[in-house]
């Protein structure tokens, strides 16, 4: 055995080996033990807490209105998505990765920012209600909609729906606008000449439904998935209505204290791991949906084939640039609400103009956390979440492609699979691991500074490692050996193998990493419930939780939000920079 | 993936008897003194909600006067405050609890998570001590829970006030009452409690206050999980109308006898809410400050407690933390109708923090059964 093969188990340095148990525990640990400690408390088994969950109140409303809701957002979002991913696909637009990146916008916001930004959309002097639409409140169609069906608040259930849309859009883009975009053209040409290819309807049945069957069904599993876990705007666009995710939120914080309030503990108990076993029925269903799609991808020159079909016609253009100034809405809502307070009085409301919000939300107040606190907690746990979970990530990935590549692919399946865990955890579980699994157990972790950052690793560690397996699977391994014959340190070896081929996919996960990690809500409105670790996203949600007899709470909410949004942009611009850059200099 | 599933399945196997069941007995337990969770450092860390009755010049004034630093940690609510410290109960993360009421205070008394003060509360209204005056902790401010109801609405014509709390399960009311959830608001656990003492003693003995619930429940009570969603999304008469998602199908909810008062201060003197004190329907709640079991910063502790009472602070508690001062003669501003809005309750409900201890969980279950 030779000194380079010493500290290597199975081809895998014992490093990578110390990253995967490292990324098994940090997602087996909380939720083990939080589950352990629900069943201390309450002497009642997972098993039998699930069983017993219909007796809590409102836990069967929160699934019936999770799955409606969730079913509604999917089916919307690929009405409207699939005619925009196929027409984005096939044509040659001006501009496209400027208009790629606006499409992919919305799913990168943070979602406190979308949903106070949706909020602002649909208030007395946000644009829909100006329309004539009362999404918010019971008048108009949306009042005469609920006398006529005894449905009550359809308008909510509208917003929340649409608000979903707006963020799932991308999906739809992300899976489909490939399949389309590289399609061999001529199988569109010889399926014309045949008899089932002369009507439109012939194509989509003999084409286009089995290309893009698979690709739909993906995204669309996954926004049912991301719908139904959806927890800043259900809080704030559905506030009478409960899903899963956030009845467990909103009693998350009690559970878990050993002689106090055992009931809410039961309750957690059963909603988490019926939480948990749907989430998982979910993710098996997107993978094998995914690995169909994967099986009828073509490969083909995408510049080509827009040159093929050349630009688009007027209504498809009309449709494309539509549906983006529309998802630019929320957004700009956002900002415009952070200038303007309403003035009541006898004689009704009005609305002015004003810089007060963004004095306010500047100068803080002391019943939050002033504003440049919860933006520094922000970026450090931001910078943390990508300092460690980018390497940890990477060291998973390089990990289980060495393992396939020996022939372990069993051993490598397995350690994927317990990788993947917190995938199945929604952000609220993940606060739940902390709050009851951490927190409830070892109380000197309150001390901790950067709790915050632990779920966030959790959370955003599976797509690291997503993206970086088939990056390193496509290193052609003759870089490796030629690098072997030349004489380098082991750094610049791993360097001219594999880490400069890494950049790309690198940039994407710490993009991924740093604004997943800015834009957390879900975990750390849990955490924070029973300590400071305030976030900016946090901030934003506290602000806007206040009584509003003070009218200007709305606008300083708006301005703290506009902040989040436009730190959260600044980060990723750089770092496409950065990507640009290096792809353009190393590469 | 199958994999996940297959541990997720091993996880919920149920074994029972390997867990020990975690209890813990609150009962005529001797509380002991619990060992400092940390180091003294000058500093003097606050565990309270978002309170808005801090400023920075306030604790500006604090360190000046003292030289103490301070450090806040915010929780979510007074809830919030207790499920914290019962947590770190063997490692206290703070000296001081300021936002605990009168609904929550026995709780953490029996916990053990508060230890004697040594302020002098001579400056205190004698009201303000009588649900507790014991060394355990000092009142700050205070508020009378109660309904409030929108007097376009309920005008006489279309509804009338209601001068017995059943009047509201008739179906005059159907659909247009919300109320704040006693599981999750501080205010709606106020008001469940103010109703256990008004049935109790209503001229009726063969119903008590969940029967009310109850019926509430089937008159299409609308239940929130904060004072904010009741009062701002639902309640058609406060200044939630003008406030984005507002729905106003509420004539009627919980508040405070003097929310009319706030709403009048904030619009110019004019207000459209007023409220019910039907008696033994309304609940002097109080909201106190207390040195925890195992604080460091013992000393600095008294001295902020001392603080919040001196007559520049705690006057000011109806402007600033739209509360009531807790001082001997402390009235509310006359500016802007402030006080002209606000109701005097005829007579609060009378059960004593003790039982309110005792009993508490018992009746957020009834509630949770009564309103399923």
């Amino acid at each position: 055995m030779n000194h380079k093969e010493r500290f290597r188990l199975a081809g895998v340095p014992v490093t990578h080996w110390i990253a995967v148990v490292a990324v098994i525990t940090l997602g087996l640990v909380p939720l083990t033990l939080s589950l352990l400690r629900l069943w201390a408390v309450t002497g009642i088994t997972p098993l039998g807490a699930l069983l017993n969950v219909h007796e809590h109140p409102g836990a069967m409303e929160a699934l019936k209105f999770s799955v409606l809701e969730a079913t509604a957002s999917m089916l919307l979002t690929v009405i409207i998505g699939l005619p925009l991913a196929w027409a984005f696909g096939r044509y040659r637009w001006k501009r496209l990765r400027l208009k790629r990146a606006l499409l992919f916008l919305p799913f990168v916001t943070p979602p406190v920012v979308a949903a106070v930004g949706f909020l602002a959309l649909f208030s007395p002097d946000g644009l829909v209600y100006r329309m004539g639409f009362d999404l918010r409140g019971g008048s108009g169609i949306f009042g005469w909609l609920a006398t006529v069906t005894g449905w009550s608040n359809p308008g909510h259930f509208v917003a929340l729906v649409l608000a979903h849309v707006w963020f799932n859009l991308s999906l739809i883009i992300r899976f489909v606008e490939p399949v389309v975009a590289q399609i061999d053209p001529t199988w569109e040409e010889q399926l014309t000449l045949l008899p089932a290819g002369q009507t439109r309807w012939g194509r989509i049945k003999h084409l286009w439904l089995p290309l893009l069957g698979p690709a739909t069904l993906v995204a669309a599993t996954y926004t049912f998935f991301f719908s139904f876990t959806s927890f800043a705007m259900v809080k704030w666009l559905a506030p009478s209505s409960n899903t899963l995710e956030s009845l467990l939120a909103e009693m998350g914080g009690t559970a878990g204290i050993a002689g106090y309030r055992i009931e809410t503990s039961l309750a957690v108990l059963g909603i988490a791991t019926l939480q948990m076993i749907l989430m998982l029925v979910m993710l098996i269903l997107a993978g094998r949906f995914e690995r169909r799609h994967s099986q009828v991808l073509s490969m083909h020159q995408e510049v080509m084939n827009r040159e093929r079909h050349g630009p688009p016609s007027k209504p498809w253009a009309w449709y494309v640039n539509g549906t983006i100034v529309l998802l630019l809405a929320p957004l700009v809502s956002v900002v415009i609400a952070s200038f303007r307070v309403r003035t009541a009085s006898a004689s009704g409301a009005a609305y002015r103009w004003t810089l007060e919000g963004w004095r306010r939300a500047w100068a803080g107040d002391f019943s939050t956390v002033p504003v440049v606190d919860a933006l520094t907690n922000s970026l450090t746990y931001a910078t943390m979440t990508l300092i460690v979970a980018l390497p940890l990530g990477y060291a998973v990935a390089s990990c289980l492609v060495t393992l396939r590549t020996r022939g372990h692919r069993r051993v490598a399946g397995l350690l994927d699979s317990l990788c993947m865990l917190p995938l199945s955890m929604s952000a609220v579980m993940v606060g739940l691991g902390m709050v009851v699994g951490i927190l409830r157990w070892f109380p000197p972790m309150f001390s901790f500074p950067y709790l915050p950052v632990l779920p966030h690793i959790m959370l955003v560690l599976p797509f690291v490692i997503r993206l970086m397996v088939p990056a390193i699977e496509r290193i052609d391994p003759m870089y490796a050996e030629q690098a072997a014959l030349l004489p380098m340190t082991r750094m610049a070896f791993w360097w001219h193998s594999r880490g400069s081929f890494l950049l790309v996919p690198a940039t994407m996960a710490a993009s991924l990493c740093l604004a997943f990690s800015l834009g957390e809500f879900g975990a750390t409105f849990l955490v924070v419930r029973v300590g400071s670790w305030d976030s900016l996203s946090i901030l934003v949600d506290q602000v806007a939780s206040r009584p509003k007899f003070d009218p200007y709470v709305f606008p300083t909410a708006m301005a703290l939000a506009t902040m989040l949004m436009v730190v959260t942009l600044l980060v990723l611009s750089l770092n496409e920079q950065v990507r640009t850059w290096r792809s353009r200099h190393d590469l | 993936m199958r994999g996940i599933f297959l541990i997720m399945l091993l996880l919920l196997v149920p074994l029972s008897g390997c867990l020990e069941r975690l209890e813990v007995a609150t009962e005529s337990v001797e509380c002991i003194p619990v060992e400092p969770g940390r180091t003294g450092d000058g500093t003097l860390r606050i565990i309270t909600y978002d309170i808005a009755a801090f400023s920075e010049e306030m604790f500006a004034t604090f360190t000046n006067q003292t030289g103490y630093d301070i450090e806040v940690i915010r929780a979510d609510d007074a809830g919030g405050i207790l499920e914290t410290m019962l947590q770190t109960q063997q490692a206290p993360q703070a000296d001081l609890a300021v936002g605990l009421d009168n609904t929550y205070l026995q709780t953490a008394i029996d916990f053990c998570l508060l230890q004697a003060h040594s302020e002098n509360t001579t400056a205190v209204d004698s009201s303000a001590l009588e649900p507790y005056g014991g060394p355990l902790a000092v009142p700050f401010d205070r508020g009378d829970v109660c309904l409030n109801y929108d007097e376009s609405i309920v005008d006489g014509t279309n509804l009338t006030a209601p001068t017995s709390l059943w009047n509201l399960t008739e179906d005059a009311w159907k659909g247009k009452t919300a109320f704040p959830s006693p599981l999750t608001s501080s205010p709606g656990r106020a008001f469940m409690v103010a109703t256990i003492d008004y049935f109790e003693n209503d001229a009726d003995n063969t119903t008590d206050a969940f029967d009310w619930w109850k019926a509430m429940a089937e008159n299409d009570a609308i239940v929130t999980s904060g004072w904010t969603e009741a009062y701002e999304i639902h309640y058609s008469g406060g200044y939630g109308e003008w406030v984005e998602g507002h729905l106003g199908d509420a004539a009627l909810t919980v508040s405070y006898c003097h929310s009319p008062g706030v709403e009048a201060y904030y619009s110019g003197n004019w207000t459209k809410s007023t409220s019910v004190t039907l008696p033994r329907s309304t609940f002097h709640q109080i909201e106190y400050a207390g040195i925890v079991n195992g604080a460091t910063e013992v000393e600095a502790a008294n001295a902020f407690m001392a603080y919040l009472l001196t007559e520049e602070i705690n006057r000011n508690m109806p402007e600033n933390n739209l509360m009531q001062s807790v001082l001997t003669n402390a009235t509310w501003p006359e500016a802007d109708g402030y006080r002209y809005h606000t109701d005097e309750p005829t007579l609060n409900a009378e059960i004593t923090v003790e039982r309110i201890g005792a009993e508490m969980e018992t009746w957020l279950l009834n509630w949770s059964e009564a309103t399923v």
